[in-house]
């Protein structure tokens, strides 16, 4: 039977109200910079690398690179917040222990720090979607449909984060999960290059990978307004998704019940 | 699950292990509604899991446990409603002010913002940090820090109030003021649960009190009669003197006498016949001074030390 305490609740959003108090005192400074940082790395890839890259399927490399960039940037920003973040509030800070101490349970604390990463990868995605559209490289107004997609990308990233850090002895553990978690996903997922053409063992790889299927949704919405297989790629975002975070809850509370 | 207790905490057979460890082993704790009682036990003794079950942080293993009438692992979450904590580590939320701290607190019972705002005023005075309302957390002293974990605890008007060394490491002048906020508290009518290291604190504190090693109870009951009962009125203390010089001047007295490095104890009912002895005897280098808890806690749990 599965305990009570790991199922969330609706209090999950006073453990997310929580995390907005905190950002408010940090916010500007880090838009500002990601901004910056999301500017050089279109001009750096999109126009410098570009130049070097031949048509693919009549799209720009920038074209093409930009809705790899949005997903990507949900996964490292959601992957940061649940790991470094979220360890440091379970066993730094304490704060998960001051939240047990009020009503709230395990379940409530994993679902509100889910949700939380999944605001901050919006916001970093968002960011990226305003530079992608001073440089012109949407090419739809239902690219805004990528949003609820993001978000979802946004839980599932930082559902493997809270098991990370659920398992993590220290924070060195986290390189482990960047590079065989993260990592992967970042360079294989079809956010750099098409997958088309690669070995067929690669290629088998690529479509074991949860963000590609996210790539393929927001590329398509951007550029073209719509999705092939959307439903397909969906439904696997959200199984992995739903599995992801039962694990994680499982994860935390092993480190914070007794 | 809920019915009428005349007790606010009541265990019963409550046991708690750790791997090999028997952490609480078969404790019956009973606090009345409006009493304080004092957990009192060296380093090890059982008494911060006593107060993790009783909050819910950790789960029992067996025995009957029973908080403000409600079972304390089926209704944890009704039960935190209604209780208010104040850990022995800093749970402080760092990242936050000392006014941010106490709403998000009191978001998390559901209390909004604007109805948290006069019982966060309050409570800051109550604690004597209205004027730090501002500052962050890293900027306060421990005496602060502890005082906010108070303030903090009791933003939901709790009926019951858990404290787990509620002054270890605070100067003298910041444990007073704590101590005068928890009798106030008391005389509010809250049921207050406290462990300590301080005897003093808990004399001064606690309608009862609990001694507790190797996860059970030792002896319980109102602190002055304990002492009376096990300790005696007096203790004479002797530096450098070995029980058998004395053995034979205090033939025929009813003294416990222990002896403990270069230090020798008598306890008695009345210090004043032992004295003339000991001074017929040449025995002039000696302490004469009302029993304590002191005496009571090291008789019970020896005098060797905890790690």
């Amino acid at each position: 039977m599965i305990r009570r305490d790991l199922i969330p609740t609706h209090r999950a959003l006073r453990v997310w109200v929580r995390h907005l108090i905190q950002y408010r005192s940090f916010y500007l400074a880090e838009w500002a910079g990601n901004f910056g940082e999301h500017f050089l790395y279109l001009l750096a890839f999109g126009y410098g690398l570009g130049r070097l890259v031949p048509s693919l399927n009549g799209l720009s490399y920038a074209q093409f690179i930009g809705p790899g960039l949005v997903v990507s940037i949900a996964m490292w920003t959601s992957s940061y917040e649940s790991t470094f973040g979220a360890y440091s509030r379970m066993r730094i800070q304490k704060t998960y222990e001051a939240m047990l101490s009020a009503p709230l349970s395990v379940g409530d604390i994993v679902l509100g720090d889910l949700l939380w990463c999944a605001t901050r990868a919006l916001i970093g995605s968002i960011l990226m979607m305003i530079v992608l559209m001073i440089f012109g490289l949407i090419g739809s107004f239902w690219a805004v449909a990528v949003l609820p997609i993001i978000f979802l990308e946004g839980l599932m990233f930082g559902s493997l984060g809270l098991i990370a850090a659920g398992l993590a002895p220290n924070f060195s553990f986290f390189s482990f999960h960047f590079s065989v978690v993260v990592m992967p996903m970042f360079f294989f997922a079809g956010t750099f290059f098409p997958l088309k053409g690669l070995p067929p063992w690669m290629q088998a790889f690529s479509e074991m990978l949860p963000l590609t299927h996210a790539v393929r949704i927001v590329r398509g919405l951007i550029i073209y307004g719509h999705a092939d297989s959307f439903v397909w790629h969906l439904s696997i975002l959200a199984g992995c998704t739903i599995v992801f975070m039962m694990a994680a809850c499982a994860a935390v509370s092993r480190r914070l019940v007794d | 699950m809920f019915f009428l207790s005349a007790y606010d905490i009541d265990t019963q057979g409550l046991t708690k292990s750790f791997g090999d460890l028997k952490a609480v082993d078969g404790i019956t704790l009973q606090v009345g509604k409006g009493e304080c009682y004092g957990v009192l036990g060296p380093n090890g003794a059982g008494k911060t899991t006593t107060i993790k079950m009783i909050h819910g942080a950790v789960r029992r293993d067996g025995g009957r446990l029973n908080v403000l009438g409600m079972d304390g692992t089926s209704h944890s979450r009704e039960i935190r409603e209604r209780m208010g904590l104040v850990p022995q580590e800093d749970t402080l939320d760092n990242e936050l002010t000392v006014y941010d701290n106490l709403w998000v607190f009191a978001n998390y019972f559901g209390i909004s913002r604007r109805q948290s705002r006069p019982r966060i005023e309050e409570l800051l005075d109550f604690v004597q940090l209205r004027d730090k309302w501002d500052s962050q957390i890293k900027t306060l002293s421990g005496g602060m820090k502890r005082r906010l974990l108070i303030a903090r605890a009791l933003i939901h008007k709790p009926q019951l109030l858990v404290l787990d060394e509620p002054t270890t490491g605070l100067d003298p002048q910041a444990r007073h003021l704590v101590w005068q906020r928890l009798r106030e508290l008391r005389r509010q009518g809250l049921t207050i649960l406290m462990t300590t290291h301080y005897m003093e604190e808990a004399a001064q504190l606690c309608d009862r009190i609990g001694v507790m090693d190797g996860g059970r109870f030792l002896v319980e009951g109102a602190p002055r009669d304990l002492v009376r009962e096990r300790v005696g009125e007096e203790v004479l203390e002797l530096r450098g003197v070995e029980k058998e010089e004395v053995s034979g001047a205090l033939d025929g007295l009813a003294i416990d006498a222990e002896q403990a490095g270069d230090t020798l104890y008598l306890y008695c009912t009345n210090g004043a016949p032992v004295m003339e002895r000991l001074m017929a005897a040449g025995k002039r280098d000696f302490l004469r001074r009302p029993a304590t808890l002191e005496d009571l806690f090291l008789r019970l749990t020896g005098r060797e030390l905890r790690e």
